[in-house]
């Protein structure tokens, strides 16, 4: 029972579209999902628009008929018809740049691509869960409630031969309670990382495989309110509309600060409009937190005027990567995304479009492609990372990828003023060198602080997330020293401000993850600790926010 | 060697309610829109279960058993990736519908069909050649919330009931379990298996592990349905209780009063303490006349629900207008003429109804109105006298006299007590073996001297005690039982030729709606009450009652239990006292959150008479102030004193959530943004140091406005609420 033929890691959009996609071709396969949320899609978070191609393409493989489903009814009842890509001026002015993206598509630039036009408007939560039952029902094998921990590779053999999972039942201070169950390996032939954003298996793999980066990977945070408003409040911003909103309350010209990211809105479902922000973890401001940015941003008289009054009924914080292209974990001998039996797709490999904001429609494609590539190689199991690979160059993905590629690299290096135009030029721009997000700290402050400070405990009540209190925190300090002696003098500890889940506090002058239960495992904390100070680990399955409709 | 079934039921998983699950018409749960879970202590049940199979040599097998609708086969999978060997899904249309005795029912079917076919014993389980095993299930469920399904199916098989147990050992060759009884904890061992054993409190549920999950997705489970079982009691037909009506639990508001000094807080807190009780209590004395002392004979004011009440006002109104003064002259025209009068009101089979409920004008039942106290040799447990109280009230409208049955070695003296709070008869049943509380001896006495008057109700205290042991009589006499009533009233039920009964509310689902529940096809209407609800009287030493003795048909095989030790709490902690004052990070130190909190508790606790607990919040837990066995919340205990103190908490959701159901809320915290103060009802803004030795100070001094000179309520009172 501890032993399967296809094991992947991850049960979200793409480790789910690549268990469809060889069980569709090898019904006899025998494939096991694991996923260390609890319930299907309760880690699952996003924007967010789906290009409908890519997931057409895999249910067709599923059910010919899928169009038909009352879940795709329900789930991809809205489309974008109306793009309302805005520039933020200020508290209240706001210009619509949308007119422009019609021809900035024309003539292929960069900008022209965040045009959404007949996207689906989607919850991932929904989607994963509707993608898990697909694969259930096909006869794939869906675990939750597992976290993984490591992968147990062969050095010398240069093949991965299974995955740990966490200990369960051990207390606070690590020591084995009645219940205790030592963590299971599970071996398998094939692995698939499907792990998402900055996976903690993935990071291991790419270490001990020697996978490389030719950039540095830039992560952003995007934190997120479901609001459910009036009828005439959803009826005004209609089932067809998304907004990007960009300048205020993250960059304003001259004085103002200069971040990268920008405000969105969606519809998710009857009287429920989503708003978010997301903002590029290469900030300055050592007293920031996104949640300032988003509490502003619902105060800009464009948004607000959809919100006001309702009440907050779900909430969510997660980590986008960022870089795109050059930043792809890959074999520097054979440049696949992956080594011999193992492969990363989806978020966990950073398959994210910035220019277009949106990773989704290329964690099904790579997860197809997955799905293809262990399909082929069943006599070599060896070929499959390199199979992956170029199933994924012949998939449209890496072409897409190439577009965008030094997009956040620009902005990174020349900030949004410079930056912006300059990302025009698409493929012509050099490739900047860029640091990592952590570095950049300084200790200047933000400009726009909301004089309330935000509420965090709801925030994370919001988010349904609980974990067992009786365990080891899953969030460690490397060195406490560090910590009172570099950064309380010199930035006044920032991750108690940027955790959005209000994770660290101070508690007798000291700074500590005093309530990693609240974690959101978005693992901010972990790339934006100024000194690189923080680790996440996975904590006991079943922990972890609880997702609903985001 | 010994073998575990162990039941499991699906419930809704209340700590996750979407806002799109309440219904904005009537405000109650749309119990559809909840996700499902297992019962959280049905796990426990399986812990346990695996415990006891690995104290004894681990060679047992575990069979988890369902009743309910074909997705109630997760549970039965979640069992299955932990410990369990085998699972047997109970499904059938007919079985849906059911209240506990038609639960308890079909279940005890289902577990001697397993006896025999799953584990090689006999169907007869009392009659030797049984097997040797344990039926372990949670004590109760988050949804139904009852604790009486395991007891009735104990009656139901005739077995012993080992109930509120939170450990377990296994000592030359025998199993002793810890239980929780009033006021400490019970060693007690079972005199003969099978068993049933409840849980009330297993810390280390177990975890799932990748093999077992998989071995659980692909069992075949067994599947029975109502014509694979010998069930006597089935469905809503089998059912002795039926819903009258579901409504939205009242809304409390908070005051959130801002308050500068300490003494203007001792002030409000001294005024407003006990008086909350009205909160709970909306239904006091409803003034229920019968039917044949109303001076207007169609009128029927005192229905059920509000419509049929409303209805019947129509009618009697109509009825008057058309100068009609008996049911007789009513005529087919007579009708054609009030329903073009009222007819926007009510169509004609309904009139039909109505007019021949009329005719029932006689209570639906006779008797007296009972109280089964719960006592020890020397003292009789408060919540018996506030059951005395209500039943006065009770008795009082329907014009007959309140009885008490008491059972014990000697306690012939406590009657005296009984008689002062408002009893007029008290029927004594004493035996040297009532001497403890051993559920199937009490049951056989208790239900004996019930079947001998047939008083018409019979109220228990929803106690450890009560709540084993009213679902054990009730079942064994075939009549309905409502656990855990916050209100009973006397009303009629005309439509259903109901007169006089009694309805019973109490709330369901986690608090998160009520129900009105009455009694049917019985002979007597039960009800448990919960434990500082109702209102005791003031005792009355001059009242006169009769005290009757009654015969005890027992004798010591009939013992179900070997009670080898009985622990009284010490050292225990009592969130379900009174009042409770909790700390939280805003404590600083574990020194100051001891002297501050102490402090306070201890001037409240001289102040009010009463037992004060100490609480903290997760985030005091967390950074050591505080064991986390006194961690108050969601996550912690959920707890509802008269009156709570938060100290340094800011109120996070989690927190408030799990003590809503306060009486009154203070709050004193430093930051006046905390989101405390706006969910409580008085606040103060400061630092704990410097507000509560000053508010400690105030408390002493204000002497003259002590309200409450009662003995004090022991701090068992509310026990069962709060587990």
């Amino acid at each position: 029972m501890n032993k399967t033929s296809v094991l992947i890691v991850g049960a979200g959009p793409g480790g789910l579209s690549a268990a469809i996609t060889l069980k569709h071709q090898q019904p006899q396969a025998e494939i096991c999902v694991i996923d260390k949320a609890a319930e299907p899609g309760n880690h699952n978070m996003s924007g967010a628009t789906l290009e409908a191609d890519a997931l057409a393409t895999l249910l067709e493989q599923a059910d010919r008929n899928w169009r038909q489903s009352e879940q795709a009814k329900e789930i991809l009842g809205y489309k974008v018809e109306k793009d309302n890509v805005m520039f933020f001026a200020g508290k209240n002015f706001a210009f619509n740049l949308a007119f422009s993206l019609k021809p900035a598509k024309a003539l292929g630039i960069g900008f022209g691509q965040m045009s959404h036009q007949g996207n689906h408007i989607v919850s991932v939560s929904k989607l994963t869960k509707w993608l898990c039952k697909i694969a259930k029902d096909m006869g794939v094998e869906v675990l939750h409630g597992f976290s993984a921990e490591d992968i147990i590779y062969d050095e010398k053999k240069s093949i991965a031969t299974g995955i740990k999972l966490v200990d369960q039942g051990l207390d606070k201070q690590g020591e084995k309670q009645p219940n205790y169950v030592a963590g299971e390996i599970i071996n398998a032939d094939v692995i698939i990382l499907a792990e998402g954003c900055d996976g903690l298996v993935t990071g291991k793999f790419i270490e001990k495989a020697g996978l490389a980066r030719r950039s540095k990977q830039l992560y952003s945070v995007g934190v997120k309110e479901l609001v459910k408003v009036s009828d005439e409040q959803f009826k005004k911003f209609t089932t067809a509309r998304v907004v990007h909103a960009m300048g205020w309350p993250l960059w304003t010209p001259v004085l103002g600060p200069a971040m990268f990211g920008g405000g969105t809105m969606h519809p998710v479902s009857e009287n429920h409009i989503a708003v978010g922000m997301i903002v590029g973890l290469d900030w300055k401001y050592c007293d920031f937190s996104p949640q300032d940015a988003l509490t502003n941003f619902k105060n800009h008289g464009f948004v607000k005027k959809f919100i006001e009054g309702g009440t907050i009924v779900e909430a969510g914080a997660k980590m986008i990567p960022e870089s795109g292209f050059f930043s792809l974990p890959r074999n520097p001998q054979t440049s696949a995304i992956g080594k011999s039996n193992v492969i990363i797709i989806g978020d966990a490999a950073g398959l994210v479009n910035m220019l277009k904001i949106k990773g989704l429609h290329n964690a099904i494609k790579s997860g197809i492609a997955a799905g293809q590539a262990v399909s082929h190689c069943t006599n070599n199991l060896t070929a499959i990372a390199s199979k992956y690979t170029e199933l994924l160059n012949m998939s449209g993905v890496m072409e897409e990828l190439r577009d965008a590629a030094k997009f956040r690299q620009t902005v990174a290096k020349l900030g949004p003023l410079f930056g912006f135009p300059l990302s025009v030029f698409g493929r012509k721009v050099p490739l900047f060198k860029v640091e990592e997000d952590y570095k950049v700290m300084s200790g200047r402050k933000y400009k726009y602080k909301p004089a309330k400070e935000y509420d965090k405990a709801t925030f994370a009540s919001l988010a349904g997330t609980q974990h067992r209190e009786e365990q080891p925190s899953h969030l460690t300090i490397v060195n406490r020293n560090i910590c009172d002696q570099k950064c309380i003098p010199k930035f006044y500890s920032p991750c108690i401000t940027f955790c959005p889940a209000g994770v660290y506090e101070t508690v007798g002058q000291q700074v500590k993850p005093a309530n990693p239960s609240n974690c959101l495992h978005c693992k901010t904390c972990q790339r934006k600790c100024p000194f690189d100070n923080i680790r996440w680990t996975a904590p006991e399955g079943g922990g972890g926010p609880r997702y609903k409709n985001m | 060697m010994s073998d575990y079934i162990v039941l499991v039921k699906q419930v809704p998983d209340i700590t996750q309610i979407m806002d799109n699950a309440f219904n904005l018409e009537t405000g109650t749960l749309i119990r559809a829109r909840l996700a499902s879970v297992i019962n959280e202590l049905d796990t426990q049940a399986l812990a346990v279960a695996n415990r006891m199979n690995q104290l004894s040599g681990g060679a047992g097998r575990v069979i988890a058993l369902s009743m309910g609708p074909p997705m109630a086969e997760e549970v039965l999978r979640y069992s299955l990736a932990r410990c369990a060997d085998s699972a047997v899904l109970l499904t059938d249309k007919s079985l849906g519908g059911a209240d506990t005795c038609a639960t308890a029912n079909p279940l005890a079917s289902a577990i001697r069909k397993i006896t025999k076919e799953l584990l090689g014993g006999s169907t007869e389980l009392t009659t030797g050649g049984s097997k040797d095993f344990y039926i372990i299930s949670g004590m109760q469920s988050v949804d139904g919330d009852t604790a009486q399904v395991p007891a009735q199916i104990a009656e139901e098989l005739k077995i012993p009931c080992v109930a509120y147990v939170t450990d377990v050992e296994y000592n030359q060759g025998r199993f002793e379990f810890t239980k929780i009884i009033s006021g400490g904890n019970q060693i007690v061992a079972a005199r003969s298996t099978p068993a049933v054993i409840t849980v009330a409190k297993y810390e280390y549920s177990m975890f799932a592990t990748f093999a077992g999950t998989r071995k659980a997705n692909n069992f075949k489970l067994i599947q029975w349905g109502e014509k694979d079982i010998n069930a006597t009691h089935i469905g809503i037909n089998g059912s002795r209780t039926r819903v009258i009506s579901v409504f939205p639990p009242g809304k409390t508001t908070r005051k959130c009063q801002h308050i500068i000094g300490t003494d203007e807080l001792a002030k409000e807190i001294v005024e407003n303490y006990d008086k909350s009780q009205q909160r709970d209590e909306k239904e006091t004395g409803n003034g229920y006349i019968l039917p044949s002392k109303r001076t207007n004979f169609f009128d029927r004011h005192f229905e059920g629900t509000k419509k049929e009440s409303e209805d019947y006002k129509i009618l009697a109104d109509t009825l008057e207008k058309l100068g009609i003064k008996k049911l007789s002259d009513i005529t087919e025209e007579t009708k054609e003429k009030i329903l073009s009068l009222a007819g926007q009101h009510f169509h004609k089979n309904a009139l039909d109804d109505m007019l021949e409920g009329l005719k029932a004008a006689e209570p639906t039942y006779q008797g007296q109105v009972w109280v089964v106290a719960e006592n020890d040799e020397e003292k009789i447990h408060p919540a018996t006298f506030e059951l005395v109280g209500k039943a006065r009230s009770l008795a009082d409208s329907l014009e007959t006299k309140v009885g008490v049955a008491i059972a014990g070695k000697n306690i012939q003296s406590l009657c005296k007590s009984l008689i002062a709070a408002g009893a007029d008869d008290i029927y004594v049943i004493e035996n040297p073996l009532l001497e403890n509380f051993d559920p199937v001896v009490h049951k056989k006495v208790l239900a004996d001297v019930i079947a001998k008057y047939w008083p018409q109700i019979v109220l228990y205290a929803a106690t450890p005690q009560g709540r084993v042991l009213a679902p054990m009589i009730a079942y064994r006499l075939g009549c309905g039982l409502t656990a855990d009533c916050t209100g009973l009233e006397i009303k009629d039920s005309s439509r259903k030729q109901q007169i006089a009964v009694l309805m019973q509310t109490r709330p369901a689902l986690g608090g998160n709606v009520m129900a009105t529940i009455s009694t049917k096809d019985s002979h007597c209407q039960m009800a448990t009450a919960r434990p500082g609800v109702m209102k005791r009287l003031e005792p009355d030493s001059s009242r006169k009652g009769r005290i009757i003795r009654e015969p005890a048909n027992i004798n010591e095989t009939d013992l179900s239990l070997d009670i080898i030790r009985t622990e009284k709490a010490a050292g225990k902690v009592h969130l379900d006292a009174e009042i409770v004052v909790s700390g939280g990070k805003g404590m600083q130190s574990r020194d100051n959150y001891e002297s501050l909190v102490s402090q306070l508790a201890e001037a409240l606790s001289k102040k009010f008479n009463t037992f004060v607990e100490k609480g903290a919040s997760r985030a005091a837990v967390e950074q050591g102030f505080a064991e986390r066995i006194h961690q108050v919340g969601q996550t912690g205990t959920s707890i509802g004193p008269k009156l709570y103190i938060a100290l340094g908490i800011s109120g996070a959701i989690q927190h408030m959530i799990g003590v809503a159901n306060s009486d009154i809320i203070v709050a004193i915290n430093s930051d006046s943004n905390a989101p405390i103060f706006k969910h409580c009802d008085y606040y103060m803004i400061g630092t704990a140091e410097e507000i509560v030795p000053r508010l400690a100070k105030n408390m002493k001094e204000n002497h003259a406005a002590i309200i409450d000179s009662r003995p004090p309520i022991t701090v068992e009172a509310k026990l069962t609420n709060n587990i």
